[in-house]
């Protein structure tokens, strides 16, 4: 059964299921009775602040998880932050969001306190997630409790999980795929949700709690397979966020547990297809997604009941997107004769990493340039990391001395961004960087200069 | 405890934790993106092996902003009692 939004999933559940466990975390667990009473004291707290927005710097606990249920029954705006950004990229992010108050970090929250905003008015009903860009023109997408509710209808109705599963949610919250894949789908499906106690504890929660389902990105799969901290009774491993190379995919499969791969966007509210059978590559289409190919075989998404409003304050960024109902994702796809969609590529300047965040690559090259003085570079992955490639006309420079003096100007730019979109060796060639006859890189033919 | 001391520890614990890594070579200034082939999840493990071993709490915040070997070491000299 469908739901509007987090009070009517958690009133229902609380009604339905109410002595069944719905969340825990470390020894605390919560049943859905509990959980809704609790969100429902965090909720008149809220009220009575008369703040509009809540940035929610998401550490994935329990009071978290409570917190902006609170908040959003109380109706407030939210805004998923990840609590990981370097400090200095916080302040612009609170003004364009117009959050007025934050949850997370004491700490943190202290020093953002002369950042926050007078808030927003009718913001009630709206999430706002970021897009994986680098964070200097990260836009908001905003998306809305019904959307997110709708989601996880969409995704559970192809993969439910029974009542008697428990969910592990690695995820960071601040990620839409985490957000509905590692919590919604499991309060949707009335599971248990076991929520991560961090990083810390990574190799040891699956062996903590029992999951019998987890959502994962593919390098944090790939790291908990290395460490074996997948525990037997382990029955499905949803992946998603990003290409699964395909040595984990085999050690996944390996551990006996069903995989399915997920494809999805922060602008639909995650989930557009999901794989069901033995190709993980071969995906069906969630019931509620109409997906088309353009000429240019992009995948085209209509999606009513889970698409965006827009991105945040960016009506041209929107438009250009979002045409009659139907989101351009920059993605290429094909469906085979079986009518399962298979992504076959990117249309969009964008390289996703394996840690699911992505690189806006116009954006990111520009900054790149910028720092070095050169425009002739450009960003490939090789390893699954970004590496960076500079033309420079031949000269008698050791070039492993311009590597390091290279790396040492982009050190500043750097230390702005998160660890895993930092450059992580640069090339140098006295090669011209391969174009089209438009001046466009030629992205696929990059390789063949590392 | 000796800076050399604690650097030599990280250089040990990276070692342990990338048996295939030379780290030798690592120094102070070394960057750890882009002189080693740590990954995120990589370095997730080696700074909660390092907590473990100096018995100390560098909090996830402070994490982003190691950059370097001598950030490391930095993190742990700050954290340790003194003596």
């Amino acid at each position: 059964m469908r739901c509007n939004d987090f009070d009517d999933l958690l009133k229902m559940k609380a009604e339905s299921l109410p002595d069944h466990a719905a969340l825990r975390y470390g020894d605390k667990s919560w049943t859905y009775r509990e959980l809704y009473e609790a969100v429902c004291a965090k909720a008149k707290d809220y009220a009575a602040s008369g703040k509009t927005c809540l940035g929610v710097l998401a550490d994935g606990s329990a009071d978290c998880v409570i917190s902006l249920f609170g908040a959003a029954k109380a109706g407030l705006q939210l805004v998923m932050l990840d609590a990981s950004l370097p400090d200095e990229a916080y302040p612009m992010l609170l003004a364009y969001t117009d959050v007025d108050i934050l949850w997370g970090d004491p700490d943190l929250c202290e020093e953002l306190a002369p950042y926050l905003t007078k808030g927003v008015e009718n913001g009630a009903g709206n999430v706002l997630f970021f897009t994986s860009g680098t964070t200097s023109r990260s836009k908001a997408v905003c998306l809305t409790q019904y959307s997110l509710c709708q989601s996880a209808w969409n995704g559970g109705s192809l993969l439910p999980l029974a009542e008697e599963d428990t969910l592990l949610n690695l995820l960071p919250l601040g990620h839409v795929f985490g957000f509905v894949c590692g919590l919604m789908w499991g309060l949707f499906c009335g599971a248990c949700v076991a929520l991560g106690r961090g990083p810390r504890r990574y190799t040891e929660d699956c062996l903590f709690y029992q999951p019998t389902a987890v959502s994962v990105v593919p390098l944090l799969l790939g790291f908990l397979l290395k460490a074996r901290a997948l525990n037997p009774g382990l029955k499905l491993i949803l992946i998603g966020a990003g290409d699964c190379p395909d040595p984990i995919l085999k050690a996944a499969k390996m551990t006996g547990a069903r995989v399915s791969f997920g494809y999805g966007l922060t602008e639909t509210s995650s989930g557009v297809a999901l794989s069901l059978g033995d190709d993980p590559y071969a995906m069906t289409v969630c019931p509620d997604d109409t997906v088309t190919l353009a000429d240019d075989g992009e995948i085209l998404i209509r999606v009513p009941t889970c698409v965006m409003k827009g991105y945040y304050k960016r009506p041209d960024d929107t438009a250009a997107v979002l045409k009659d109902g139907v989101l351009s994702t920059g993605d290429l796809g094909r469906f085979d004769e079986n009518g399962l969609l298979h992504i076959t590529g990117r249309k969009k300047d964008i390289l996703v990493l394996s840690d699911g965040t992505k690189i806006y690559l116009p954006e990111y090259e520009g900054q790149l340039a910028a720092a070095l003085g050169n425009p002739e570079l450009a960003v490939a992955l090789k390893d699954g990391r970004p590496v960076l490639i500079v033309h420079e006309e031949a000269s008698d420079t050791d070039p492993a001395e311009r590597r390091t003096a290279l790396l040492k100007q982009l050190s500043p730019l750097m230390k702005a961004l998160p660890r895993g979109q930092q450059i992580t060796d640069v090339t140098v060639t006295a090669a011209a960087l391969p174009r089209t006859a438009t001046g466009k890189i030629k992205r696929y033919e990059l390789s063949s200069l590392l | 405890m000796e800076r050399t001391e604690i650097i030599e520890k990280i250089k040990t614990t990276i070692s342990d934790c990338f048996p295939d890594m030379e780290v030798s070579s690592l120094e102070e200034d070394s960057v750890i993106n882009t002189e080693t082939s740590i990954d995120s999840m990589g370095f997730v493990l080696i700074i909660c092996k390092l907590e473990a071993l100096f018995d100390i709490r560098i909090p996830e915040r402070q994490w982003q902003k190691l950059s370097t070997l001598g950030d490391v070491a930095d993190a742990i000299e700050k954290r340790l009692p003194k003596a």
